[in-house]
């Protein structure tokens, strides 16, 4: 009778309990839907100088590359006053219990060398600290002494490109547009420098109100409106030799807001002639234009997708400044802001997927971004003025200018990363407005 | 002239004849009532209490039929201070030993090989490794009587799901040719019985270990893991086998547990089994796993990926660093997927450095682990 009993019991119970039985069957397994964000701590000692001619070159190098990924605020560096290990060799292993100690999750290792002609030899390594192991192969780079801070830009990229997954943006370059003098009578030329401020050179001078610069896919290149003639007109300038060309137009004509084809063959600008601004698109090699839209309203700061295939530009053919999507032939355009406010300086991103945006409401500029279909619009900023957007070549940084109010109020340059954080001041020699954030260089 | 009949004439005549009867009849006439006449005697106040008293006493019968007294019988039982007998009832004789059961007849069924009984408890096999026990450490589960019944011979344990019929019936066999559909009907088992009477101080102790092994790591490599299956299954020395003590609940259990579960009953086929973690248990492990898990150094792209990683744990709560794997990545690119893994991977590592909180007794149920790394909630809003 005891057995019979036990022996229903026994049954029932696992009847009644299938999914226990099943649990017991397989792993454990558990849905992990929130973590943390936060800066991922990181060590960057000093590279191993294999010759002593290149021992400050090693730490110079090692603190650009530090100060590179500290910028972007997705990393956090442990200074080497924290440091346990050393790294005396750069073919040893790792001693990772030491990073680990410390809470290094990544390590870069490397050493610098002069092979005796003028050029600098890096090597280096990125260890995962905690794995244990080494992320991806170790790498070397030559470059001429002078340009060691390209080399450093460079590693900085491999490390955050190899643990984000997304493209670098150290080495590259923003021109923009240089700013001295009181606010009635600011003198302005074009400038380019890296995107860290470094490296500051001029392109033009002072003689003459120069607007809205902009790099050409290649970075060899910039379109800017210039005021030479009393009118704006769009100019081409080399930045090699700073050689420089009016674009051709119409006599009585305004042409402003240029910017480049992803092919860089093309620049697409405004034209304002009658009193009408429509947009237009010309051949830089044979000088030929094509008028894109025929409206009444203000139609200007176009922008090309990435593809090449659509185009985004301010009209306020509502009645106020809004954005608008269309094809980059011409043709039926799209609006695409619906918010509250003026919106204006659509640039798309490199990515394709967002378009970013100066948008004014209530008093107060932004700079925001939406996607391309108007959807999920965040403003990241928010000022006495903020306007001018121009993405990082990898699509996660914004940089824009920031103006303060009042009579010694002056423009800055600014990045934002696009989830609104970050927000930093681009060093650069006294104002600076209107940036254009090139490619990386070669 | 108006006529008189016969009716009016008669009726004036007996109008006159009760007129004169009521005048000359006496009717009118009334008679006074009689008096009663009651003559009055002075008395004395002694003669009146004298009469008081006598009306107030009852007068008594002078005459009264009285029972016949009833005729003298049996004389009345004797009182006793002592407790009532108890009453007679028809009580099962008792026996000092019963007689030994007739073995029933059973010649459809095979005869049971017999066992040998030995008086000394069994010696105790060292469990192996990868055996479980189903018994807990403290509790012994209580054991039933032994049956008060020595058997002429041993008799191997009765299958179980059959129960004692006081009437012995054959097992029910088609016949061939037989038309007629007949009830099934439960075969009688034959009664338990033991060789001998053990009393409880007698009793052996019971073979279960006091504590199970704990189950070892699941081997990398299937290579290994075969081998340490050889090597587990195989027999280290061709040792008779020990007899063990009949323990019929828990062979019935663990029976309705493999059939319930649609498993062989086979010791060496069991997984290491235990009780499943708590959903408190859980949430401590996914909440610790969260706090190294760092999404922020990741592209969008990443974040727009979910991967599944695989780790194998050791009894230390600590994860078995060259175990954890990619299972599978949805969302996004094999890039991104990487990104992602890596970031599981360094939140894996990092947090179970020390140790997970784990409970020890449960380490069969947490030992291989699939986390799945989903950062809906944490992606660019």
């Amino acid at each position: 009778m005891i057995r019979s009993f036990l022996t229903l019991l026994a049954a029932l119970t696992f009847w009644a309990m299938p999914a226990t039985a099943q649990e017991n069957s397989g792993p454990l397994r558990l849905e992990i839907t929130e973590g943390v964000i936060e800066p991922m701590p990181f060590a960057v000692p000093d590279l191993v100088a294999e010759s002593a001619q290149a021992r400050d070159l090693a730490t110079r190098i090692a603190r650009v590359i530090a100060a590179d990924l500290s910028g972007t605020g997705l990393f956090r560096e442990i200074p080497a006053e924290a440091h346990i290990g050393r790294i005396t060799n750069f073919d040893s292993p790792v001693q990772f219990a030491d990073w680990r100690a410390i809470n290094a999750q990544a390590l870069v290792t490397g050493a610098v060398s002069l092979d005796g002609a003028g050029r600098v030899v890096v090597k280096f390594r990125i260890h995962d600290v905690f794995a244990g192991q080494e992320l991806g192969r170790g790498q070397q780079l030559v470059g001429e002494e002078d340009g060691w801070r390209r080399i450093a830009h460079k590693v900085a990229d491999q490390v955050y490109s190899r643990i984000t997954g997304e493209g670098g943006y150290f080495d590259s370059r923003v021109v923009f547009v240089s700013e001295s003098g009181p606010k009635g009578e600011r003198a302005k030329r074009l400038a380019i420098v890296d995107y860290d401020g470094a490296n500051l050179r001029y392109l033009t001078d002072a003689s003459t109100i120069v607007l809205a610069p902009r790099f050409s896919p290649t970075g060899d290149r910039v379109l800017y409106t210039s005021y030479e003639t009393g009118f704006p007109r769009i100019y081409l300038l080399d930045v090699a030799d700073v050689g420089r060309r009016a674009l051709p137009t119409l006599d009585g004509t305004m042409s402003f807001a240029p910017r480049f084809s992803p092919d860089g063959r093309t620049v697409l600008y405004s034209l304002t002639q009658g009193g009408n601004t429509d947009l237009y698109t010309m051949d830089i090699a044979s000088g030929a234009s094509v008028r894109l839209t025929n409206a009444p309203s203000i139609e200007t700061a176009p922008s090309y997708s990435p593809d090449g295939s659509r185009i985004v530009f301010e009209s306020d053919r509502s009645g106020s400044p809004q954005l608008y999507i269309m094809e980059a032939r011409g043709g039926e355009a799209q609006r695409i802001s619906f918010g509250r406010g003026r919106y204006g300086t659509p640039v798309w991103s490199p990515r394709g997927d967002l378009v970013a945006f100066t948008k004014q409401a209530e008093g107060r500029f932004h700079i925001g971004v939406m996607r391309t279909d108007g959807s999920e619009e965040r403003l990241l900023t928010a000022s006495f003025l903020d306007e001018g957007p121009t993405w990082a070549p990898n699509g996660r940084v914004i940089m824009f200018t920031r103006e303060t109010r009042g009579e010694q109020g002056e423009a800055r340059l600014y990045t934002v990363d696009i989830t609104g954080r970050n927000l930093r001041q681009v060093p650069t020699n006294g104002g600076a407005s209107d940036p254009s954030w090139g490619p990386l260089q070669e | 002239m108006p006529r008189v009949n016969t009716g009016q004439i008669i009726s004036g005549t007996a109008h006159l004849a009760v007129i004169g009867w009521v005048f000359f009849g006496g009717v009118l006439q009334s008679d006074p009532p009689q008096v009663e006449v009651v003559e009055a005697v002075a008395v004395s106040s002694e003669e009146y209490a004298a009469i008081m008293a006598r009306q107030s006493a009852p007068e008594a019968a002078a005459d009264v039929d009285t029972p016949e007294p009833p005729e003298a019988g049996e004389a009345a039982p004797a009182l006793s201070s002592g407790t009532d007998a108890a009453p007679e009832v028809n009580r099962p004789e008792v026996s000092d030993t019963p007689p030994p059961d007739a073995r029933p007849e059973a010649p459809e069924r095979p005869a049971p090989a017999p066992t040998d009984v030995t008086d000394t408890p069994p010696a105790l096999t060292a469990p192996s490794e990868d055996t479980a026990a189903l018994v807990p450490e403290t509790s012994l589960r209580p054991q039933p009587r032994p049956a008060p019944r020595v058997a002429p011979e041993p008799v191997a344990p009765s299958e179980p799901d059959v129960r004692v019929d006081d009437v012995a019936r054959p097992e029910v066999a088609p016949e061939e040719g037989a038309d007629a559909v007949e009830d099934q009907q439960e075969a009688t088992a034959p009664e338990e019985a033991t060789t001998e009477i053990v009393t409880e101080a007698e009793r052996p102790e019971t073979p279960v270990p006091t504590a199970s092994v704990r189950p070892r790591a699941r081997p990398t490599r299937l290579a290994e893991a075969e081998a340490d299956t050889e090597t587990a299954t195989a027999p280290p020395e061709p040792t008779p086998p020990e007899p063990t003590p009949p323990d019929t609940d828990r062979d019935a259990v663990s029976d309705a547990l493999a059939a319930a579960l649609g498993q062989d009953s086979a010791p060496a086929e069991r997984r290491p089994s235990g009780p499943p973690l708590s959903a408190g248990e859980k949430d401590a492990l996914r909440v610790a796993v969260q706090q190294c898990w760092n999404v922020g150094s990741l592209s969008s792209d990443a974040l727009a990926t979910t991967v599944v990683v695989a780790v194998s744990m050791a009894e230390t709560g600590k994860p078995e660093m060259s175990s954890i794997r990619m299972l599978s990545h949805t969302g996004g690119s094999a890039s991104a997927a990487q990104q992602a893994y890596e970031a599981a991977r360094r939140a894996i590592i990092r947090c179970g450095a020390d140790g997970f909180d784990l409970p020890q007794e449960k380490y069969a149920q947490w030992r291989d682990i699939e986390m799945t790394f989903n950062p809906e909630k944490m992606r660019i809003k």
